[in-house]
């Protein structure tokens, strides 16, 4: 046989067992090339809000390179290890180690350039699909076009040329390293000794689950205003980080042999088929994976954390867009609202105006402050307010010695907590005015310029409002002090006026929002940033799925003699199966709980400085997550039942 | 009474233009209670014979009835509910799980059945205390010596009172002082438990503990030799001799 032959038929045997290897390869390859693709289009200009699109979708694609690498060279690891005793053997028959090397590299080589090939044709052929996603997400009304690009070519193949390069270089020296006694024993060394739970390891396994508690303790209360400065806020972020990250590794290297040593305990010896196969094998074998499992799960934590946030923004993007301008058109310019008004008016479209008098004054909040606010050191017990009168309001009435507040930001709230109600003071150049205060729930009604991004606007008497303004202290003032809102009577015309409002021609440095371009741009840049997270969420989903599935391929043909002796002794494949099934249940169920945990407390610490709406998107973009990572849990499950079948 | 009857079975690999006959119209019968021996040089058939015997392999022509039961053609899963209930293994590579304790090994045979925690933890103590491994419940199997290991897997078959017990080279991976102590307790367990044991070996010496030893030529029966009431050391030399005569490869001028 010469050694072509040789090589086809190993390629021939490989590609039955690789077939995922070469699937997450094409699909790394075609997702690159596509958004290289995206980088040179000329479309992407569309995308341009504000954040550059091509910019952005370079700076993924980097990570992309990044992810896709690692994957890559971790797989070839476990490849290499999985035929040391074929590389022994030839080494045996006389082969020299050049030309071992020389007939993996060939065999390397037209599997993956015949992935990359495809993968390239694939990423072509989805390319203008991906931008329409892309446009739809973003909202943007353009028509996606299919170029060829050479650049993006000639890039995509340099990258993961290279790439090529590094897993020749990694096998080469293993080759190198290895005699041919080694090579016989490669497979046996990579798993950890069976061994009895050491006192030690109890320590690491409650240390474990302490960490990750404790980080998740600090989290749900880094925002409630019990941290009294910003040093203390950065600090518990990095406790947090630390301890969840240790203890996550903690976990995998002691916590679940732990536990499971417990469970076992009290089963006194007696186990039943699926506690053979799952609690006994993955006691051991989880410790010896802790470091990838931890990198897993964090980065998918992350992934999960990443992609939630700037979905709950998209999907607040309507609500926040009102709040920050509740008008349909704010301007702060009588000019300007002249000129727009009179387009409008040319145009037949029906609109109502209001304009309403904002004034900025220091409010001494001392009394009012809820007790755990008062030691926050970036907060003084000034601060200063917007003001508005009550005639801007229909249906409130105070009396000359009352004042309102109206709700502040999800993410003020959460820093700086104030009581129902209690003593004021404003505060003018000359003279102080005492007020009593109260909360209503109401959202400020002018624009977020005034109300700096979430403070409480105060509502006051109209006696009081003039007493104010005739003492003002002009440095605290914003250029202009008017909101002049607009409202279309009818919805429809709203679009219609946006765009006139976008064509006007308004003074430079003059302050004017619209309600609609608001909620796009929002749209647009969340979209663009939802966009990218989750390709390379999927890309490191789909490059991490495929390392465990690659584990449990390994894992299970160490287990096959155990599957013979248990045939022998009477198990029938399907009582085996279920074992597996209850095994895989854990082996790929604690990462991904422990990973959607991460996420959720992340996510729960700080999701409202990002929008409105937390539990829908979080869950659904869990949902997705956990779908698509059952399918890897399902397919090493095939395998295993593969195994087991010709185990006997 | 004839626990296990094998009537002219035939075994053959290969398909039909180049195929090659391991068992040729064999038959064999032993009777409850018998520690039976099986030799043969390499390749004579005998691990064919006991893997066709205990049901993990399948023969191509003839009959196989335990207890009364064809099991020549049953079905997979009829086979492994037999093998469960009736059948216990002791393998030259002890075959015990890594992964689970003295104790979880010898349990296995009954947590298939479904047996009550309390009998099986009796049957257990009894079981572990006969072989001398009681002190070892809680090792790993790597804790342990090959020895050990052997009668673990010794325990392991007996636990659950099969009819047969088959055993593949029992005591080929041992040294001698634990192949005796293995070879006495197990002839020990054949008289107080009245166990039939089937024993697979090419050791003249673990072949004198049986009652009966067979020889197996080239697929086919090649003579018996009954211990009686002889010793050990005269059934000894009796093999001896036979296995003399047996060997070697005939001269064909």
């Amino acid at each position: 046989m010469s050694i072509n032959v040789l090589m086809l038929r190993n390629l021939r045997k490989n590609i039955r067992n690789y077939y995922l290897y070469v699937f997450a390869l094409v699909f790394s390859v075609a997702l690159y090339f596509a958004f290289v693709t995206l980088q040179y289009d000329p479309s992407m200009d569309a995308v341009e809000g504000s954040i550059k699109g091509g910019a952005a979708i370079k700076a993924a694609s980097v990570l992309l390179v990044a992810i896709v690498s690692i994957f890559l060279l971790y797989a070839n690891t476990i490849f290499i290890k999985r035929r040391g005793k074929e590389i022994g053997l030839f080494q045996l028959i006389g082969m020299t180690k050049g030309k071992i090397f020389r007939i993996l590299s060939a065999e390397n080589f037209i599997l993956y350039f015949g992935s990359l090939v495809l993968g390239i044709a694939v990423g072509f052929s989805v390319s203008k699909l991906i931008l329409m996603i892309l446009f739809k997400i973003m909202g943007i009304d353009a028509i996606a076009s299919l170029r060829f690009s050479t650049p993006a070519l000639v890039q995509t193949l340099i990258v993961f040329f290279v790439i090529y390069l590094l897993i020749m270089l990694m096998n080469y020296g293993f080759i190198k390293r290895q005699s041919i006694l080694s090579l016989f024993r490669v497979t046996s060394t990579t798993e950890g000794n069976v061994k009895k739970l050491s006192f030690f390891e109890m320590i690491i396994g409650i240390a474990g689950i302490g960490l990750i508690l404790l980080g998740y303790s600090i989290s749900s209360r880094l925002f409630s205003g019990d941290l009294t400065s910003m040093t203390e806020l950065s600090i518990s972020m990095i406790t947090i980080l630390a301890s969840v990250i240790i203890g996550t590794y903690l976990f995998y290297k002691g916590s679940v042999s732990f536990i499971f040593h417990l469970i076992r305990k009290k089963k006194n010896g007696y186990l039943n088929i699926k506690e053979v196969l799952s609690l006994s094998s993955i006691m051991f074998r989880m410790k010896s994976n802790a470091v990838l499992l931890t990198i897993i799960t964090t980065v998918s934590a992350l992934a999960l954390g990443l992609l939630s946030l700037s979905y709950i923004s998209f999907y607040s993007a309507e609500k926040s867009a009102k709040l920050y301008v509740p008008s349909d058109f704010i301007l702060t310019d009588i000019q300007d609202a002249k000129q727009f008004k009179e387009a409008l008016t040319t145009e037949n479209l029906l609109f109502t105006e209001k304009i309403t008098e904002v004034i900025q004054v220091d409010v001494n909040i001392e009394n009012i402050l809820a007790e755990n606010s008062k030691t926050l050191g970036m907060m003084s017990n000034n601060m200063t307010l917007p003001v508005i009168s009550e005639n801007s309001l229909e249906g409130i009435d105070l009396s000359p010695d009352e004042a309102y507040f109206t709700k502040t930001s999800s993410a003020m709230e959460n820093l700086i907590s104030m009581k129902d109600q209690g003593g004021i003071e404003f505060k003018g150049q000359h003279e102080v005015i005492p007020q009593f205060y109260k909360r209503i729930d109401m959202e400020a009604p002018v624009l977020y310029n005034f109300t700096g991004g979430g403070l409480p606007l105060a509502i006051v008497d109209d006696t009081t409002f003039e007493r104010l303004k005739k003492d003002l202290d002009p440095a605290l003032q914003r250029k202009s002090s008017l909101n002049i809102g607009i409202d279309m009577k009818e919805r429809a015309s709203v679009e219609q006026a946006n765009e006139l409002f976008q064509n006007m021609k308004f003074a430079k440095g003059h302050i004017t929002d619209s309600q609609l371009e608001t909620m796009n741009n929002q749209k647009q840049t969340m979209g663009l940033i939802m966009f990218i997270v989750a390709f390379l969420g999927l890309t490191f989903l789909i490059t991490s799925g495929c390392i465990l599935y690659f584990k449990q391929m390994d894992e299970s043909e160490n287990e096959k003699p155990n599957y013979t002796i248990l045939r022998k002794l009477g198990f029938t494949q399907g009582d085996l199966l279920r074992g597996i099934q209850a095994k895989q249940l854990f082996n790929f169920g604690i990462p991904l709980v422990i990973g959607l945990l991460h996420s959720y407390f992340a996510v729960k610490s700080g999701w409202f400085f990002f929008g409105t709406e937390l539990m829908t998107p979080m869950i659904l973009v869990m949902l997705l997550y956990t779908a698509l990572y059952s399918i890897f849990a399902v397919l090493s499950v095939f395998y295993y039942k593969k195994v087991i079948k010709e185990s006997l | 009474m004839v626990i296990l009857e094998a009537t002219k079975i035939h075994k053959s690999y290969g398909n039909k233009l180049n195929k090659q006959s391991v068992l040729s119209g064999l038959d064999i019968s032993i009777e409850e209670g018998e520690f039976v021996g099986i030799m043969g040089s390499s390749g004579s058939g005998k691990t064919t014979l006991l893997n066709v015997l205990s049901s993990i392999d399948q023969i191509s022509n003839g009959s196989i009835t335990i207890e009364g039961t064809e099991i020549s053609n049953m079905k997979e899963k009829q086979l492994a509910e037999f093998r469960k209930n009736h059948l216990g293994f002791i393998f030259q590579e002890y075959n015990l799980l890594d992964t689970l304790t003295v104790k979880e090994n010898i349990l296995l045979p009954l947590s298939i059945t479904n047996t009550p925690k309390k009998i099986a933890n009796e049957k257990f103590e009894n079981v572990a205390r006969e072989l001398g491994i009681l002190e070892l419940k809680n090792k790993y199997p790597n804790e342990i010596s090959g020895g050990q290991k052997q009668r673990t897997s010794a325990a392991r078959a007996f636990i659950h009172d099969p009819s047969i017990i088959f055993a593949d080279e029992p005591t080929g991976a041992l040294d001698s002082k634990s192949a005796s102590d293995l070879l006495n307790k197990l002839s020990e367990l054949n008289q107080r438990r009245k166990a039939t044991i089937v024993m697979v070996t090419h050791d003249p010496v673990a072949a004198s503990y049986c009652s009966r030893v067979i020889f197996i030529k080239d697929g086919t029966i090649y003579t018996q030799l009954n211990k009686g009431e002889q010793s050990r050391q005269v059934f000894f030399n009796d093999i001896i001799k036979t296995q003399g005569v047996l060997g070697g490869v005939q001269n064909e001028h």
